[in-house]
């Protein structure tokens, strides 16, 4: 193959008859794969406000006794705040915009680490959430629906460790899983490309 | 951006409107994966626009922001090359009834699919005229890694094409 002979064509080759009028400037939507990370976690903002709007109500729902209400104030107050934390964390990232001015590696190391580090923050937020709502679980069966007094001690603490034990498994699994299922794809392309430029 | 900022954005695009077309043409088989990406390196060309000061030539900055673009962007479905589509997308007639020119640039395309986005970045800045220095520099690997890179993705390509039933 002549590949001089291949430039040459190469060059001679125009875009005619495409005109790129103003009308394309007003695309607001990106779609990189940081774009597409930050649409789902906004999507999940919204979702999560709507969660803890609807665990508001809970109480009623399940007619909390006047011991237990106190006790989900303070469950409810310690999700809402660490949801503001991590939200107004993810903001910041989100605000942090991309340079593709940089050369192809320092773009793709960016784009990897700060994908990275919205998942590694995301996990920890819904691992958080997930351990109050199993702590907030545990209160309501023993203050609403009453400790069960009459158990052996030494079986209810089996019980409770290995009830808590599998529950933060599961939690830090089904996390695990979600964040591979729903964000991992788009991490997992990005690598691969720093896998092709950095093969020797 | 205001529009009075759009109009020289828009005539430097224009001007140079080859270069994005050929990007598109080089990382999307399908022609409306290669409209969407076209649209994209359009869009970030134009987001990072105030950041161009001028101190390097317009296209050695396009080169950059349409490659780097053009590396991230993943058509909506990720679906792997289909052999078919491609004999498809590139009309064998229209090969056979255009001229020679034609003809090398449309078995080009056709074969750089099977490229990966490295590879075909590397080809691109060379079809280019690039420098193993200039490649080494958009890309930021050294310039020794961009020459044998290279030269391992020209001898890809001369095999793909030759596979397709082509030499020239």
């Amino acid at each position: 193959m002549n590949f001089d002979q291949l430039k040459n064509e190469w060059n001679k080759e125009e875009a005619n008859g495409l005109i790129v009028s103003e009308n394309i400037l007003k695309i607001k939507e990106a779609h990189t794969p940081i774009d597409n990370i930050r649409k789902k976690m906004k999507s999940e903002f919204f979702t999560q406000i709507l969660s803890l709007i609807v665990l508001a109500f809970i109480p009623r729902i399940f007619n909390f006794s006047p011991e237990m209400k106190p006790i989900f104030i303070a469950f409810y107050a310690m999700a809402s705040g660490f949801t503001a934390y991590y939200f107004f964390k993810f903001y910041l990232i989100y605000k942090n915009s991309y340079n593709m001015t940089i050369d192809t590696r320092k773009n793709l190391l960016w784009f990897y680490y700060e994908m990275k580090l919205n998942i590694e923050l995301y996990k920890a937020l819904t691992y958080m959430l997930g351990l109050i709502a199993l702590a907030g679980f545990i209160a309501y069966i023993f203050i609403n629906k009453g400790a069960p007094i009459n158990v052996d001690a030494k079986k209810l603490t089996f019980v409770i460790v290995l009830v808590c034990f599998s529950s933060i498994f599961l939690i830090g699994l089904a996390t695990e899983l979600w964040t591979r299922y729903y964000y991992g794809k788009d991490l997992k392309k990005v690598k691969d490309i720093i896998d092709q430029l950095d093969d020797e | 951006m205001s529009g009075a900022a759009a109009q020289p954005f828009l005539e430097l695009i224009n001007t140079n409107k080859g270069i994005i077309h050929k990007v598109a043409k080089m990382y999307m088989d399908k022609a409306e994966d290669q409209e969407d990406l076209f649209q994209e390196i359009v869009m970030q060309l134009w987001k990072a626009y105030p950041s161009f000061k001028g101190n390097s030539k317009f296209t050695t900055w396009m080169y950059r922001v349409a490659l780097n673009t053009a590396i991230v962007f993943f058509k909506k479905e990720n679906k792997k090359i289909d052999k078919t589509t491609l004999t498809e997308h590139i009309d064998i007639a229209d090969v056979n009834e255009s001229d020679d020119k034609e003809e090398k640039l449309a078995y080009l395309y056709k074969a750089v699919q099977e490229l990966n986005s490295i590879e075909k970045a590397l080809i691109f800045l060379f079809l280019e005229d690039q420098s193993h220095k200039e490649i080494a520099q958009n890309l930021g690997i050294s310039e020794i890694n961009a020459r044998v890179k290279l030269n391992r993705t020209k001898e890809k390509l001369q095999s793909i094409i030759k596979k397709n039933g082509y030499e020239f």
